[in-house]
């Protein structure tokens, strides 16, 4: 390669990053990146419905928990917080869902307000966005009688990983958004 | 009394400015009687209150178009703005607000709030263990830009255990203490004098020496004398409003008047801020 190839290279090289670094996302294109984390918060809300309900089956209930497992970034972790326990629980995914599954009812209910709040896409410094969707759970604890143990209402915050990605289909390269779910706070807001 | 109307007016404001209706959000799920009134009118992320400041999304969280006329429409502004102010608070119920809301309406787009835009600072109250015993530290962190995007840095802390260390001393104690300028000629062998009161040893540094606490905390920790627990409590501290200061707490409460809000309101001049954002960035 000459000397100019390698300077041309390089000049091109760092007009392609600083084109990069300038890259922003529409609002059109935030649509549809807050439609494809929606799809996977509301996959999320689906597998903990299923692993908390006693009547899943054990198997059921752990290979639910895989594909829970599948939609997280690795290492991700849950905070809990209750109205009267301040402390903070810190748990890994698949422990959050394993204590789920085991938690001491004859009976639950989880249900989930249809309300959801996507905040903007901010930019880490690799590149990547993060975003932050929060959704609300209402959870009820019966006993063998069928009274009510247990309730409440939690506001779960939830960390979205969007990166831009490609994939060779057909020889092809096409460009795609990656999306994963990281950290979870969950916070009580009542009984 | 007063604040019962105060949240009464409150409530009815969201429903009115949101056109909230009590019976459109409620639904049946099983045995759950679900209303979501209140969830839509809760401020649910600091980036929804931004959004809300500025105007920029409608009452379900959806954002406007830049293009549409409602974004960062001020009218419309001027009528949700007193609605993000903690209504149980008497010091952000007082004319001040009115005068805020007002000034901040006015046309010209320098009263917006922007995420990247600097000057606005998170305060996190946490619980550490320090020789034993369970301490409280502020830690004051900021946005700063990183390559292609940002993060959260830490700029200082408050424990009460660094500022003990560090008293503002009487102007006569300080002038007793001093190595005389001649001590180069004695290898300053004098020097031993100020090793002799160490709760005072800052007095023979340079006038212009202002201990270092971030470096303090780093330095515990890096011992191992300073442990992590966790973060009890969070709010914000927003410079970026030209001569306004004011703070955003998290409200965890039921009603229409919760979620991230207005606790503390305070007209500043500009020059005056410098001193004040010291704390938050030395």
């Amino acid at each position: 390669m000459s000397r100019k190839t390698i300077i041309l290279a390089v000049f091109f090289g760092l007009f392609a990053s600083l084109s990069l670094s300038a890259q922003d996302i529409s609002p059109e294109r935030k649509q549809a990146i807050d439609s494809l984390a929606l799809e996977k918060v509301r996959d999320l809300s689906k597998y903990i419905s299923i692993i908390g309900n006693k009547s899943t089956p054990w198997s059921e209930a752990n290979r639910v928990i895989d594909r829970a497992e599948e939609l997280f970034m690795a290492g991700a972790e849950m905070g809990v917080s209750s109205l009267y326990q301040s402390d903070v629980m810190y748990f890994k995914v698949r422990q959050y869902f394993e204590r789920l599954m085991r938690l001491n009812y004859d009976r639950v209910e989880i249900e989930w307000y249809k309300i959801e709040y996507v905040s903007d896409l901010q930019r880490q410094p690799d590149g990547t966005y993060v975003g932050v969707i929060t959704i609300f759970q209402k959870f009820k604890g019966f006993d063998a009688e069928g009274n009510l143990v247990y309730e409440d209402t939690t506001k779960k915050d939830i960390t979205v990983y969007v990166k831009r990605k490609e994939t060779q289909i057909g020889g092809r390269l096409i460009g795609f958004w990656d999306v994963l779910l990281g950290d979870i706070r969950v916070k009580e807001t009542r009984k | 009394m007063f604040q019962h109307k105060l949240v009464k007016t409150t409530v009815f404001a969201v429903l009115l400015m949101f056109g909230l209706d009590c019976h459109a959000q409620s639904r049946n799920i099983g045995d759950f009687e679900m209303d979501e009134t209140q969830l839509y009118a809760m401020t649910k992320q600091m980036s929804q209150f931004f959004s809300r400041f500025n105007y920029e999304e409608d009452q379900f969280g959806k954002k406007f178009h830049p293009s549409s006329a409602d974004y960062r429409n001020n009218e419309k502004r001027k009528n949700l703005l007193p609605l993000m102010f903690d209504a149980e608070n008497e010091r952000t119920s007082s004319n001040l607000k009115d005068f805020f809301i007002e000034d901040l309406t006015r046309t010209g787009d320098s009263n917006f709030m922007s995420f990247l835009g600097g000057a606005w600072y998170a305060e996190a109250e946490a619980s550490f263990e320090f020789q034993g015993k369970s301490v409280s530290i502020v830690m004051i962190l900021m946005i700063e830009k990183e390559r292609l995007g940002s993060k959260w840095v830490l700029t200082n802390v408050y424990f009460p255990q660094f500022n003990k260390l560090f008293p503002e001393g009487e102007l006569a104690e300080k002038e007793k203490h001093f190595l005389h300028p001649m001590s180069h000629e004695l290898d300053f062998f004098n020097i031993h004098k100020a090793f002799k009161q160490p709760e005072v040893i800052e007095y023979y540094a340079s006038n212009h020496f202002h201990p270092d606490y971030l470096t303090l905390f780093f330095y515990e920790v890096k011992l191992g004398r300073l442990q992590f627990k966790q973060i009890n409590n969070l709010k914000f501290h927003i410079f970026q409003m030209k001569d306004w200061y004011f703070e955003v707490s998290y409200f965890n409460r039921p009603g229409m008047n919760s979620g991230w809000l207005i606790s503390n309101l305070m007209y500043i001049k500009e020059s005056e801020k410098q001193n004040l954002i010291k704390f938050y960035q030395p």
